[in-house]
């Protein structure tokens, strides 16, 4: 189970040097930081590379988990997706193309067979995304499940870095006011 | 939005391009500066990675290999890695004449191990107050467990050395004596412990073995696991 309750309990285990507890910490939920580091970083290798360093930070960083910094498993996937986007940034390494589009993950983000908690908050992020142009969409979908730089939306969209900075805060900008309304 | 403005707004937006990811490198790394030492800066960053977080649940899960645990557990401060007295007794391991099982008996059941036992034992050695050690090893290079025996006192210290239970199990350690049953002889913590020893250990035969049970230990007094690691009696 992947319930806040647990998460949060392992990450006290391993603020306090439970091996045990960051192993049992990683069996449930490497998969998932493994899946959006490689979403990001495509290059497997490259992409475990920057896993390990995850749960390295994370043996040293949970004891400064608090409740206040969100859900453990958002705070897990943050600081997985803050290390893949650092590393593929700093590298500067415009990443091959891949054949989804926003339309694809807006798709998966209504899979019905997802059991998961926080139904209605996803619930909420997906129709106001869904009121949003769709390229201003698809921008932000892309940079946040794939990592996108604006050079590569600019690229993948043929228009400049500064119509796609626009887009990304007229989107951003319009999730902010309508989660405020909906949620 | 004009350039180089610094309003809340601008703030704001930079948050969240920050957690999605699309300031670029310079602007990134000053941004990840402003939110450790301005906190409304940090609470703009908490409330975009919540906002955006139900995008996560879109991403397929993938296995990474399993060289990354590993990795992790090699590089752990205070892990196998980094622990001087643990790279000094895999030096001695040659020096012990350290006789493990191999690798092929790791997932081995105990009783196939039983059956070997008397045809692996060493030669008895005259039960005269000597001392014994067993390196206990899942066929790797370095030990799981360093247990060692004193037979004036009739006691077995062992110290972990890489032993990780799976999650919601215990590691229990058994002796196993030449032709004999398995002798429970405790369960393994996380910390080095002294345990009583059963009276044939006490000759420095047979092998220590360590198997996973639930929680507490085997329900039966004999393993119900699979045997994980096992570890002959060497004289020292």
């Amino acid at each position: 189970m992947r319930d806040d309750a647990v998460l949060t309990r392992l990450l006290r285990d391993i603020a306090g040097q439970d091996q045990a507890a960051l192993r049992t910490l990683y069996d449930l939920t490497a998969a998932q930081l493994y899946g959006i580091i490689l979403r990001i970083q495509r290059d497997r290798s490259a992409a475990e590379d920057v896993l390990q360093d995850v749960y390295l930070r994370v043996w040293q960083a949970a004891g400064s988990y608090t409740p206040e910094a969100g859900r453990p498993l958002s705070w897990l996937c943050a600081i997985a997706r803050n290390r893949a986007i650092d590393v593929v940034r700093r590298k500067g390494e415009v990443q091959g193309p891949v054949h989804e589009d926003g339309e694809d993950w807006l798709e998966r983000l209504a899979d019905p067979s997802d059991s998961e908690t926080r139904l209605l908050s996803r619930d909420a992020l997906r129709a106001c995304l869904g009121r949003l142009d769709p390229a201003h969409r698809d921008c932000v979908v892309l940079a946040y499940c794939q990592g996108y730089s604006r050079e590569e939306l600019a690229q993948r969209y043929d228009r400049p870095v500064n119509t796609i900075k626009t887009w990304l805060h007229r989107a951003l900008a319009s999730l902010k006011g309508c989660l405020e309304v909906v949620s | 939005m004009s350039a180089g403005a610094a309003g809340p707004d601008d703030r704001d937006l930079r948050a969240a391009e920050y957690v999605l990811g699309t300031l670029p490198a310079a602007e990134r790394a000053a941004f990840e500066h402003e939110r450790t030492i301005d906190p409304v800066s940090a609470a703009a960053v908490r409330a975009w990675e919540d906002r955006l977080a139900p995008l996560v649940l879109a991403i397929p899960e993938e296995q990474p290999s399993p060289r990354v645990w590993e990795a992790i557990v090699r590089a752990l401060p205070g892990g196998a890695a980094n622990d001087n007295r643990v790279r000094d007794l895999s030096r001695q391991v040659g020096r012990w004449r350290l006789a493990t099982a191999g690798a092929g008996l790791v997932a081995a059941g105990l009783g196939l191990f039983v059956a070997l036992a008397p045809r692996l034992a060493p030669t008895p050695a005259p039960p005269t107050g000597g001392r014994y050690v067993a390196v206990v090893t899942s066929g790797g290079a370095l030990p799981a467990l360093i247990v060692n025996i004193d037979t004036a006192t009739g006691t077995a210290s062992v110290r972990p050395v890489k032993a990780e239970a799976p999650a919601g199990r215990s590691l229990q350690l058994w002796y196993v004596g030449a032709g004999e049953a398995p002798k429970p002889l405790g369960l393994i913590g996380t910390d080095a412990s002294r345990i009583p020893l059963p009276d044939a250990a006490r000759t420095g035969q047979g092998v220590f073995a360590v198997s996973v049970e639930p929680p507490g230990g085997s329900p039966t007094g004999q393993p119900t696991g699979q045997v994980i690691y096992t570890g002959q009696l060497i004289r020292d």
